[in-house]
Order: C-alpha cells, then structure tokens, then sequence
C-alpha cells in the first residue's frame, strides 16, 4: 500500500468510474443523455451537502444536522414566501437560520468540547421538531414560479440545479486548495497540536466549518425545495445518509486530514448513479439503504486499514 | 497483542479485587476537594434525581391535572419501554460509543414479533425467546464492527440501522400486522396491581442490570475499559469482549422494548422505534448523567432521565401545546444536560 498520492488519488478516481462504465453497459437507459443530466440534477442536493460535509469530516467531525436543516431552512423560506415577503429576502433568512445553527454547531464543539455527532444530532432534531411544529406537521408548497424556476428550469440545456452544484463545487474547491483558511482546516484535521503551535486559533476554524455545512445544508434544502415545489418536514432524512456516504465514497477520512471537495462531489454522483441504476432495476429505495449503508461501513473499515497499514509501514514496524 | 496475553495470564483472580477498594477511597477523598457547600454538593453529585424531583414538583403545582394517581399510572405505562431501551444505551455509552441503529432495532424486533405470533402463530414464550435472539445476533453484528472492524460507533450503527431499518420494511412490505394473539398480548398486558406486567418487566430488567453493572466483575470492567481502554487492557480486561457484549445486550433489551411497544399498540410496525426513539433514549440517558466519553453511567439515573422527559412530554399533552413541540423541546433538554455535564466536569 505504498502508493504514491496521486496514484492513491487517481485509484479512488478508477473505481466510481469504472463501476459507472460497468453499469451503464449493463443497464438500458441508464447512458441517456436526458437520463444522465437527471442523474445529476438529482445528485445536486446530494452533491451540495457532501462540500460542506467534506470539511466538517476532515476536521475529524461529522454533521449529523442534516437530516434537520434540509427541513428547517426551507420550512422558514417557504412560510415568509406565502406570507409574501419577497423572494430573495426570505431565501436569506431560510440561509441565515442554516448559517446560525451550523455556527451553533461549531460553538459546542470548540468551546465546550462536545462531541460533533451528538451536538449536530441534537441541532438536528431541534430544527427538525421546530420544522414539524411550524406548519402543524404537514407540507406547505405552491410557491412563487421564481422559486420554482431555481429548481427546476435550466440554461440553456443545462438544469440551473447542476449549476449551483457545480458552483458550490468551485467554491469549496477554491477554499480548500487556494487560501490559507482551507490549509488550515486541514492541519487541524491533520495535526491539531502543529496548528496550535503556529498560534493559530482552532476555535474559528470550528466555527467558520460548521457554519459553511450549516449554509450548504440550507442552500441544498432550498434547492430541494424548489424541486419539489413542496416543503415536507421530513424531506431531509433521506439524504444525511447520502451526503455522509459520498463524501466516504469520495475518499474522505473520517480519522480527519484527508478528503477533497471534488472527490466527494464524484462520490455524490456515484451515489446519485447508484440509486438511480437501482431504480431502473426496479429495486425498492428501502433495499437501496441496506446497500448504502453497508458499502459506508465497509469502506470505511477498508480506509482504516489502509491507514493503519501504511502508518506502520512509515513506523518501520510492519 | 502478545504482551496483553501475558499480562491477562499473569493476572490472577485474586488481584481483581483490587480496583473496588482503589475507586471508594478515591470517593471518599472527593467531597474533601469539591469545595462548594453541602447542599450544593449533594445536588452535583445528584443530578438526575434532582432534577427529576424538580420536575415531579414544577409539574405538580403548575400542571393541571398532573398530580393525579392515574396519571402517575400512565407515565409509568408510557416510561416502561424507553426505560429497558435505555439501559442498554447507558452500558453503550459507559464503553465510549453510541447505538444509533437502537430505534431500527426496535422495529426490526416489532415486525419479527409480528410474524411470529400471528403468521407463523408460535407461543408467546418462543416468540419472545426467538425476539431476544434476534436482537443478540444484531448487537453482535455492531459490536464486531465497532471493535474489530474499527469502524467507529457512530458511524458503525448509522449504517446498520439503516440496513436494519431497509430489512424490517423489506421484510413486512410496508404494512402492518395487526390483531396479535391473545397469549403473545400477555406478556406485557397482564394487569398487575393496577399497571400493566410490561412495568413490572422493566423493573426486574432494571434490577438484574443495576445489579450487574454496580455490583459485578462486568461491571467494574466495563467502567474500567470506558474511562481508558489502553489501562484497562494493561490490567487484564477482556476489552474485546467486554465491547461486543454490551452491544449485544443493548439491542436485545431493544429487542424486548419493541416487543412490548408491539403488545401496547396491538400492532407490529416496521417503522416503530425509528430515529425518534434512538434520540429519546439517548436523551434519557444523558440526562441521567451517562457521560458521552465512556466510563460514567448508572442504570437507576438513566431510568430517572427516561422518567423526567416522559414527565416533560406528559405536561406537554397535558397543556395541550403541540405535540410536534415535544421532539424540539427534547433537543434543547439534551443540550441543557451535556453543557453543564461538561462545565462541572470542567470545574472539578
């Protein structure tokens, strides 16, 4: 397991390709270009989660607040657009909501040193209670035809959901590789005890990567919304799992350190083509969540080893 | 793994003895550094019977119709389930982890029950025992992957609840089983002194783990290997073992719970338990005073945790404010509880 890391890099690039070659071969409509662009669309809220999950994981956190937000945010956008405030106005207060949770997130694990899966659990059934509790538990839609336009209208040929996923993807992409913020976000996932030695706060950098997860989730369940044309409190459950297992799909360590936006957007579209391959199939979404959730759980046993291997390989110790 | 071996080997049953006595000095030096007053004192070390008796009282005098002896009967029916559930989830969380996949277990466990009292029509012992079974063989799937596949808990369980969950509804198609065989109803509906036997079930459960966790060998291990995995190794506990078991033992009193919750609606569902239920019993728990970095945890606190949210969600029907409320309401008792579990720990 000595591999150089671009070779290490490329290998997790072959293997969602490969299985993408390999089913489409095998399954009928799945290489439609209308199919393929549906693919995509539908990967979007996946996709846009899976950045803000990206440096949360490699933090050596998780975001677990999901499943609440993808909910809560819109379910706020949504009652102030039927209540007639104008679009964009509202659409930044559901953002807000998402940015101060997730900012809420990141104050209990930097200055009260809880543990990121229980606080993004707990904001995330809060959120998901509040969004329950505001409409009665029941879905609200019929929103402005602008709001819808986001979701489902497109440039051109392109859908404007892709767009803003690929947006989201420049964008996490540039923090991480382009600005000092991003390095340093990698070495408190890294080597906590080197970025304390620097003089650099940990802190901050807690707060500004939860509140980034917090923003996506909250742009994702616009989009979502939007999509749908509906709000249903529980629409987020379904893609906390999703976003998780791309982003570990996509090569994210969750021992923290490693991990690339664009990898675990690919691991959202490998996602998105699994699903749909196994909807062509005509397999249940249920069997599909016994799928997902034991290839999460095998690749991340399969990752660990590596780590452990090659570390003790380094060690000299092997 | 050698030296471990040897360690273990060299460590006779004799010297196990000795950890008992090092722990109560230990306590009896505490009192003496914690400087704040006696009350105080008494209240810190107390927490989740305070605050229970708080609420017991806040309740009493601001709730209608709360302190009634009928009521006091439903929050005992309404408690008795979540209270197996969670001392199970207290044992989890003494070793360090989490069980998420808890509530999919649950109704996993509902729909098997199902199939077996009504479609496949065994008596109620053997679907009972068969029940159990069933959720030994889950936990132990999450405590290997927990403790040798490496797979940390919580991610560990969130994928295997979600295949537990993707099982239940496979398995039952979606739907429901209703109008379950009078003899399987009885295991929990007996009327025993005015309460349904599934109380009196949770508190003999109760009693053998209090026992087993404060009084046994087990015990002193599990809580040796929670507070530092790497010491306890040294001193000679089986930690592997120690791990699969207790997620063994978590979900087959999960198991039991979605049994009984099976027999109180008269229903198996394969969504029964679910997310929902994972986080009450965790709140239950946390609130009882188990600490999320292993090694402090106590069966009688965690029950008085499941007592005070069942009290709090009891107001909330009783008042007539939305029901929606409770899951939020919930959230924010769980926060309240891990911020000053983590400020107390940070002044002691």
């Amino acid at each position: 397991m000595n591999l150089h890391p671009a070779a290490r890099r490329g290998l997790f690039l072959f293997i969602p390709v490969a299985a993408f070659l390999a089913l489409g071969s095998q399954v009928p409509h799945f290489l439609d270009p209308s199919n393929l662009l549906n693919v995509v669309r539908q990967s979007s809220i996946t996709g846009i989660c899976a950045v803000g999950m990206t440096f949360v994981i490699v933090i050596k956190g998780i975001d677990l607040s999901l499943a609440g937000l993808l909910a809560f945010c819109p379910m706020i956008s949504g009652i102030l657009m039927l209540a007639g405030i104008d679009l964009p106005a509202s659409m930044a207060v559901g953002m807000l909501a998402g940015i101060i949770l997730g900012l809420f997130n990141g104050l209990m694990v930097s200055k009260l040193a809880v543990p990121a899966f229980i606080t993004t659990l707990v904001v995330g059934q809060i959120s998901q209670g509040l969004a329950l509790t505001m409409n009665g538990g029941s879905s609200i839609g019929g929103f402005p035809e602008r709001f819808v336009f986001i979701g489902n209208g497109a440039l051109g040929s392109v859908p404007l959901s892709d767009l803003l996923l690929a947006a989201f993807l420049a964008l996490g992409f540039f923090i991480q590789r382009f600005t000092a913020l991003g390095n340093h976000i990698y070495a408190l996932g890294g080597n906590e005890a080197v970025l304390r030695q620097e003089g650099l706060s940990a802190a901050r950098l807690q707060f500004f990567v939860f509140g980034f997860s917090g923003f996506c989730a909250a742009v994702s369940g616009l989009l979502l919304s939007a999509q749908l044309d509906t709000v249903h409190p529980t629409q987020g459950d379904a893609y906390q799992l999703d976003a998780i297992a791309a982003c570990i799909i996509g090569g994210v360590d969750l021992a923290g350190g490693r991990g690339s936006v664009p990898m675990a957007v690919v691991g959202a579209l490998v996602i998105g083509c699994l699903r749909n391959v196994l909807n062509l199939l005509g397999i249940h979404p249920f069997m599909q969540n016994v799928f997902i959730g034991s290839i999460i759980i095998v690749i991340v046993y399969l990752s660990g080893t590596i780590h452990r291997h090659s570390e003790l390989a380094t060690r000299g110790t092997l | 793994m050698s030296a471990r071996d040897d360690i273990r080997a060299n460590n006779g049953p004799g010297e196990r003895e000795e950890p008992p006595a090092e722990a109560s000095t230990a306590a009896q030096k505490r009192p003496a550094q914690i400087a704040y007053g006696g009350f105080l004192d008494l209240v810190g070390r107390n927490v989740a019977p305070t605050i229970f008796l708080a609420l017991v009282v806040l309740a009493s005098l601001f709730v209608k119709n709360f302190a009634d002896v009928d009521n006091a009967a439903v929050i005992l029916k309404q408690s008795a389930i979540p209270a197996i559930a969670v001392i199970g989830m207290t044992m989890v969380l003494m070793t360090g982890g989490i069980d998420l996949s808890l509530g999919y277990v649950v109704g996993l466990a509902s729909i098997a029950s199902g199939i077996l009292a009504n479609t496949w029509a065994w008596p109620a012992p053997a679907v009972l025992a068969a029940v159990l079974a069933l959720g030994l063989g889950l936990g132990l799937c999450n405590g290997l992957i927990t403790q040798f596949m490496r797979v940390p808990a919580f991610i560990a369980t969130l994928g295997t609840g979600y295949v537990f969950y993707g099982i239940a509804q496979i398995v039952s198609q979606g739907s429901n089983i209703n109008r379950l065989p009078k003899d399987f109803l009885a295991i929990g509906r007996t009327p025993m002194f005015g309460l349904p036997s599934a109380v009196f079930l949770a508190l003999g459960v109760a009693v053998v783990f209090h026992v087993l966790i404060s009084r046994t060998i087990f015990g002193r291990q599990l809580e040796a290997f929670g507070l530092g995995a790497r010491a306890a190794a040294l001193s000679g506990v089986p930690n592997a073992r120690i791990n699969v078991t207790v997620y063994a033992l978590c979900a087959a009193l999960a198991a039991l719970s979605g049994l009984l919750f099976t027999i109180r609606v008269n229903a198996a569902q394969p969504n029964m338990g679910g997310g929902a239920f994972t986080f009450e019993v965790v709140t239950g728990a946390i609130v009882g005073g188990a600490s999320l970095f292993g090694g402090v945890g106590s069966v009688v606190n965690s029950i008085l945790g499941v007592l005070s949210i069942k009290i709090i969600e009891n107001c909330i029907n009783l008042m007539g404010v939305n029901y929606n409320l409770y899951l939020a309401v919930q959230g924010m008792i769980i926060l309240v509880a891990i911020i000053f579990g983590n400020l107390s720990n940070r002044r002691a």
